[in-house]
């Protein structure tokens, strides 16, 4: 009885100061996000108002919002689509597959990770440079000079596709790396026996691979939803600032803007507050129709 | 001011950890000022002044400080300038503890100056224009080059009322290739109509007319045009969202002159206009691509490493009037300073800032090419400077001002919709009617929020 008491004493007092800095750090400023979502305020003085659900009733009713909404959305469908698609692939080739500098395409695959988002939209600005960029100057040798060149960066058609090229080469590696991680506990007697069934590298890509590494996969998927949400805020302020005209705004640059730029911190938090729900709702359906049995091996 | 605005940027990018540690002496010294305001003796009081580090250095306020404390005995001065002056100062200013003096200027990224004006949250400086000048015979109103205080930015609520004064000074306008112009014999437009037919020979010549860094510059450009074609009259009721006012003739002239301008701009500006790449879209000019861009006196300083076109030579001037005898208008960029209406100090700082625009403190800002608003001050300057600061005496009026203040209203913002559009309209995104109606949209709902 004593023992067992002292033990409750002891796990009480080891988890309290994590406890206590999780509701600090995480709890108190996330339901503060909710709460400043109902005042009408400034953001940098101590002047507030109480406005009830005013801030959300107008932002659905802002053309605006929808657009970075749309935008947000875009970004999310296509980074995660072909970010995934390429880092699986990748992945099966470098663990699967006798390459020769196995390693060093790793190391090249991970660096645009390591990269600080500043540079890396330093190096796409020049690549989407109109008249001296690496992918007009490759265009230009299919067309004459004289036709006016494609504007990456400037034709609001174009732009989000561009930010989004950025964004998946900076997230492949990072992806391909956790997915090797889980490829490499595989057995190696499940794909002997497979070449021995005669089934091809495909097959058993599909039936082994992808089976095998879908809590990981599932993982993910929540993964990219977030750090698109976050980077496309880090890329699109270094890279358009928004542009041209708003094509390129996405739901936290947005936030941003309306926070400071337009000193309605309030309304920022209200975005704050649905981009929070989306987000959330968004991983829960995703990791509620990708449920499947977990197998073995 | 966007040499500010990219400084700005640029730090927070660098992410400077200077905001805790610069913050580190604020507490300490909120303690002594508190108790000094309750007794005023001749113990030394604590002057809290902050100030967005900017082209012109953070050493000028230092010097300015100093001889401030020489000046006035039992004062000091405590100083905060900072690239990142928001982050630095606003946790403090949250839990209600305000620097006396800031001096940052609206149109920050940010925009804790404007916060702080649609929160009525400034201290009256009226009163400062009446006051002495420390160590001269003269008021600062006296000094102070007339006009400069009767603008929305300084008077933001029309009452009559100085809220912000005016501290540097740059007047805005197109800017040229001089040297190119003497090599094929153009020359300057003074009309629109010379403009476009400048712009077809140009074009002959594979030469744009026009290049833009952003479009955010388009607010000198749009401010300047506005006065043109409709007076300053026209331009104060455009200024404050009055009924119809962008359906009148005048406002149609205006929308036409900047869609067609355009269609003569350089077709790779809009994927260059941002904070990114705008130097691309300047160099443009120093290239001999496009003839002019709209920017002000900063542009020298921030091209100055920049390879050039043989025999290039700074032009500067006024935009073009629409009809031949018509008024030519530069728009006329200036910092602001101001005391927030919690100051402790607000006397104090009242004196400070009167101080600023005595014959001293101008020599000391003088030097680093900082031009306050003060007579006689453009006879003083010499090289680029004297060519930029005389546009005035060569018949160009000035305008000032900007959109009225309004209470924050949640999702309008007028700037972006009228001059962000200007992207839109040169990719051809975007029709001129649907821009005029986005600029009437934001204009109404700003309406009833204007401050009274």
């Amino acid at each position: 009885m004593e023992t067992t008491k002292g033990r409750g004493r002891f796990i009480f007092f080891c988890l309290t100061p994590a406890v206590i800095l999780f509701i600090i750090f995480l709890i108190i400023p996330t339901i503060d996000v909710f709460r400043m979502s109902m005042y009408k305020w400034g953001g940098y003085t101590d002047d507030k108002t109480f406005v009830g659900f005013q801030n959300f009733t107008k932002l659905f009713h802002s053309d605006k919002f929808y657009q970075t909404f749309q935008n947000s959305v875009l970004l999310i469908v296509i980074v995660t689509i072909v970010t995934f698609a390429f880092s699986l692939l990748f992945a099966s080739v470098l663990t699967r597959e006798k390459l020769k500098g196995q390693n060093l395409f790793r190391i090249i695959f991970y660096i645009p990770n390591i990269l600080s988002i500043v540079v890396i939209s330093a190096i796409f600005s020049a690549i989407y440079d109109p008249n001296s960029g690496l992918l007009n100057s490759f265009t230009n040798l299919f067309r004459s000079a004289t036709e006016t060149p494609t504007l990456w960066l400037g034709d609001q058609k174009i732009v989000i596709f561009s930010l989004a090229g950025a964004m998946i080469w900076q997230a492949i590696g990072y992806y391909m790396v956790m997915y090797m991680a889980s490829m490499a506990n595989i057995p190696d007697s499940l794909y002997e026996s497979a070449d021995l069934e005669g089934a091809s590298r495909t097959t058993q890509f599909f039936s082994i691979t992808i089976p095998l590494i879908w809590v990981n996969i599932r993982t993910t998927l929540t993964f990219f939803i977030i750090s698109t949400i976050n980077m496309s805020f880090l890329f699109v302020m270094a890279m358009t600032s928004g542009g041209p005209d708003g094509a390129t705004e996405v739901f936290l640059s947005y936030m941003y803007k309306e926070a400071y730029t337009n000193s309605s911190y309030g309304y920022g938090m209200a975005i704050g507050v649905v981009v929070f729900l989306f987000s959330f709702a968004l991983a829960a359906i995703l990791n509620a129709v990708t449920k499947r049995d977990n197998l073995e091996y | 001011m966007r040499k500010i605005i990219n400084l700005a940027l640029a730090a927070t990018m660098t992410l400077g950890l200077t905001a805790c540690s610069s913050n580190s002496s604020t507490p300490a010294s909120t303690d002594s000022s508190s108790t000094t305001t309750t007794t005023p003796t001749a113990e030394t009081r604590t002057l809290k002044f902050a100030a967005l580090e900017t082209a012109y250095g953070a050493d000028v306020w230092k010097e300015i400080g100093a001889a401030f404390e020489k000046a006035t005995p039992n004062v000091k001065v405590e100083m905060t300038i900072d690239k990142n002056i928001e982050d630095v100062i606003g946790p403090t200013m949250k839990s209600g503890d305000f620097p006396d003096v800031i001096h940052l200027a609206v149109g920050q990224k940010k925009g804790l100056t404007e916060t702080f004006i649609k929160d009525n949250n400034l201290t009256d400086l009226t009163d400062v224009l009446s006051m002495k000048i420390p160590g001269e015979s003269v008021t600062v109103k006296d000094k102070l080059i007339p006009g400069f205080t009767d603008t929305t930015i300084t008077n933001p609520y029309s009452d009559g009322k100085t809220y912000l004064m005016p501290m540097f000074y740059s007047p805005c306008g197109l800017f040229y290739n001089a040297g190119l112009f003497e090599q094929k014999g153009w020359k300057v437009p003074t009309t629109w109509d010379e403009m476009w037919a400048l712009g077809d020979k140009a074009k002959a010549e594979g030469i744009s007319l026009f290049s833009y860094p952003t479009t955010g510059y388009f607010d000198a450009f749009f401010y300047a045009l506005l006065n043109e074609v409709g007076g300053p009259e026209f331009f104060t009721k455009a200024m404050n969202y009055s009924e119809g006012v962008w359906q009148t003739p005048e406002a149609t002239q205006a929308f036409d002159l900047i869609t067609k301008l355009a269609s003569y701009t350089e077709k790779t500006v809009p994927a260059n206009a941002n904070k990114d790449n705008f130097q691309k879209n300047q160099q443009l000019i120093l290239d001999n691509k496009a003839l002019f861009m709209p920017n002000g006196t900063w542009v020298v300083g921030e091209m100055a490493k920049a390879p050039r076109a043989d025999g290039f030579k700074w032009g500067f001037t006024s935009l073009p009037a629409v009809k031949e005898g018509g008024d030519r208008y530069s728009y006329t960029f200036f910092e602001q300073m101001w005391v927030p209406a919690k100051a402790q100090n607000a006397d104090l700082a009242k004196q400070f800032i009167s101080f600023l625009y005595s014959d001293e403190a101008a020599a000391i800002f003088a030097k680093v090419g900082a031009i306050q608003p003060i007579k006689g001050m453009s006879e003083k300057l010499d090289g680029d400077n004297k060519l930029f600061y005389s546009i005035y005496d060569n018949g160009a009026k000035a305008s000032m001002g900007a959109f009225a203040t309004t209470d924050s209203v949640e999702g309008v913002n007028i700037s972006d919709t009228t001059f962000g559009t200007v992207d839109s309209l040169v990719t051809g995104a975007k029709t001129e009617q649907q821009w005029i109606d986005a600029i009437t949209k934001a204009s109404d709902a700003l309406r009833g929020a204007l401050k009274k």
